[in-house]
């Protein structure tokens, strides 16, 4: 009889508080949890009551890395409350806006939380010294983003300019063109990290459960889709049904909330890499050849393959966001019909699901006003909730298959550690 | 070389985030410390010996008290970051009624994950706090200023204005004439009003300023057709555990 425990607590270089808590009994995985315990701040119910102009500021709150994503998300719920329509410039910068986040988050995952485990570092701080210009590159890379944040939304974090019905702030021509260039410039870099995530060495797992991501016919939408697919089964869904194909259902030993398919039962994941299995046809043709070069094709299901995902997409995003940036650059009215400027709309009661893709996954914001556009309820749904359930079925699956090669148990932590960081969660996030 | 340790609370970890940001000068300014334990970026555990702390977030569980007690006895200085540690902020929203809300989220059965909560509040309210960085999020380089502080002192302190002497500086006008609330007049200054440039009236994220004259306030919301309850009510976003509010 023999019996292993392997538990991490506080998991290093993830977004939040979660512990890792594992065991192996007669060479078998008897108990895989991810415990999540950031502490709740109560969102959902924090918003009750308040106007709905405050609401995305509230919500932007949710998450550091992803805020763009957060305000964006619950401003296409109130929109569709009130029934307001944005103009497509509204809708570029927004896009532009989520973007943003993608470089910075994908990037800092991919160099400061990622990168150290494959070249045998605790942080990222040696690969300064290691690799100066590998860590120049990736920190400018990460700065990029920002700075696309902070031209379109104010600043990196919370943006500010981003209101229900348009923008409050709009940058000149000149700088959409000098933010043009420097994304086109970033290119040769973002291809190079293609090729060094396609390097590392990792375990081959194949998730058993479903992909969830944004799809829309000829596009690899972000922000500007209503339908959701099952990647595995092809289930689609609209957003605002969102509650009848997902349920959420809380564990003693997480404060997130954890989700799985209604019908099935089975979890899923949410993520770059299933985005990337369920519009690879729509990539940008330089990020569809770096994927191929990368060996990463539809279908894809091993999960550490979000890494390479997630490099693939800041190919993607630097040349869509450059040729965003070049269209906003014309002058009013030539690329873009309307302007930026927030749109007239009136105050009624009703109800509403945001959806985008955040950098992390499939986001979902369900709002009721009343017609004095205060909260009645609220609910919000981030990718790294839907994901626990599926990581922690990935983690017990991959110690298996170690425990049965015989593995050490320091490499079955780590190797368990750097499945974690892969999917790349948000703890503060899931929990709100 | 002092040695920092970077503890995180109840927060969105922007703050934590922004910090990062501050990208050209990062490696320079890590230069300058020995960083114990930054769980962002680290996988060791918290150190026993360290000199200066830094905290993000708010008190929201009684296992944060006891992480505070722990921090203050062992660091020679502590400087708060970001409006969740420094007045409870977005958190400190939900500090009215708070023991009724988590089944409001997760229903009867709130998770032991949770841990044991209690009603959010700053950090100063658990420890003494000798430093802080105001605003939500922190800007990095304001954090740097002050860490700077913070390990080889300086004479300067803390600015206690409101934020409208700052914005009138920038002539851009202002919302009361467009009869819209802002906050700006009680605000503490400090950000340059970097809501306002953009657009965009101040939410109050630096806290209500020692200077603030909250009643004179409510008369200019009166005379610019502002409803006073909306002020208010604004107010609620970052000052929520603020008692000089609630009165």
């Amino acid at each position: 009889m023999s019996k292993t425990a392997i538990s991490v607590d506080h998991v290093a270089r993830i977004e939040g508080h979660g512990d890792i808590r594992l065991v192996i009994e007669n060479g078998e995985v008897t108990s895989c949890e991810l415990a999540v315990v950031e502490p709740a701040r109560l969102f959902e119910s924090m918003v009750r009551g308040r106007r709905f102009e405050e609401v995305p500021y509230i919500a932007s709150r949710v998450c550091g890395i992803c805020s763009s994503s957060h305000v964006v998300t619950d401003l296409r719920a109130i929109e569709q409350a009130f029934g307001v329509e944005v103009s497509d410039r509204t809708r570029a910068l927004r896009e532009l806006l989520v973007y943003g986040s993608y470089l910075q988050n994908h990037a800092t995952h991919l160099f400061v939380f990622a990168a150290p485990d494959f070249l045998g570092h605790k942080s990222v701080f040696p690969l300064a010294d290691a690799n100066p210009e590998l860590f120049d590159d990736a920190l400018s890379l990460k700065a990029l983003g920002n700075e696309l944040c902070t031209k379109v939304g104010g600043r990196s974090i919370h943006p500010i300019t981003a209101v229900v019905g348009g923008f409050t702030h709009e940058i000149s021509s000149g700088e959409y063109l000098e933010l043009a260039e420097k994304l086109e410039a970033a290119q040769p870099f973002a291809l190079a990290a293609v090729d060094l995530f396609n390097d590392f060495d990792v375990v081959d797992v194949q998730t058993e459960g479903d992909m969830l991501a944004m799809v829309a016919p000829g596009a690899y939408p972000v922000i500007d889709s209503d339908t959701a697919r099952f990647v595995r089964s092809g289930v689609e869904f609209d957003a605002a049904r969102v509650d009848e194909a997902v349920e959420e259902y809380a564990v003693g030993h997480s404060a997130a909330f954890c989700a799985r398919v209604r019908a099935t039962g089975a979890p899923y994941m949410t993520a770059a890499l299933a985005r990337i299995n369920a519009s690879w046809n729509e990539l940008s043709r330089t990020a569809r050849f770096a994927a191929a070069k990368a060996g990463l094709r539809p279908p894809e299901y091993n999960p550490f393959a979000n890494n390479v995902a997630q490099a693939v997409e800041i190919v993607d995003a630097l040349e869509r966001c450059a040729a965003l940036c070049r269209r906003l650059a014309e002058p009013a009215g030539a690329a873009f019909a309307g302007s930026s400027e927030p749109v007239a709309f009136e105050v009624r009661a009703g109800r509403g699901v945001g959806f985008t893709e955040a950098p992390r996954g499939a986001l979902f914001h369900e709002l009721e006003l009343d017609d004095d556009g205060r909260v009645l309820r609220a609910s919000i749904m981030t990718p790294t909730a839907q994901n626990i359930a599926n990581l922690e079925a990935d983690m017990r699956q991959l110690a298996g298959k170690l425990v049965s090669a015989g593995e050490s148990q320091e490499v079955i932590q780590l190797e368990v550690e750097k499945l974690v960081r892969a999917y790349d969660p948000c703890l503060s996030c899931s929990v709100h | 070389m002092p040695r920092v340790v970077f503890v995180g609370l109840a927060s969105c970890f922007g703050c934590q985030i922004n910090i990062t940001n501050a990208e050209a000068h990062l490696v320079d300014v890590l230069g300058q410390i020995d960083l114990r334990y930054w769980q962002l970026t680290h996988s060791e555990p918290m150190p026993e010996e360290f000199d200066v702390a830094v905290v993000e977030g708010a008190v929201t569980t009684e296992e944060a008290v006891s992480t505070l007690l722990e921090v203050r006895r062992r660091a020679s200085a502590v400087i708060s970051i970001g409006a969740c540690a420094a007045t409870a902020g977005i958190p400190g929203m939900a500090a009215e009624g708070y023991l009724t809300r988590p089944v409001q989220v997760y229903g009867e059965h709130v998770p032991e994950a949770c841990g044991t909560m209690c009603a959010p509040r700053p950090v100063s309210s658990v420890i003494d706090v000798d430093f802080e960085v105001a605003c939500c999020p922190v800007d990095p380089l304001e954090f740097v200023r002050v860490l700077q502080q913070a390990l080889y002192g300086s004479n300067s302190f803390r600015r206690t204005s409101t934020l409208c002497g700052e914005c009138k500086r920038n002539e851009r006008g202002c919302f009361y004439g467009r009869e819209t609330l802002c906050l700006g007049m009680v605000t503490r200054s400090g950000c340059g009003a970097r809501c306002p440039n953009l657009g965009r009236p101040c939410n109050g994220c630096a806290g209500l300023s020692p200077d603030a004259n909250v009643p004179a306030a409510r008369r200019v919301c009166e005379r610019s057709g502002v409803p006073v309850a909306r002020f208010d009510e604004a107010l609620e976003m970052f000052n929520q555990t603020n008692p000089a509010i609630s009165a």
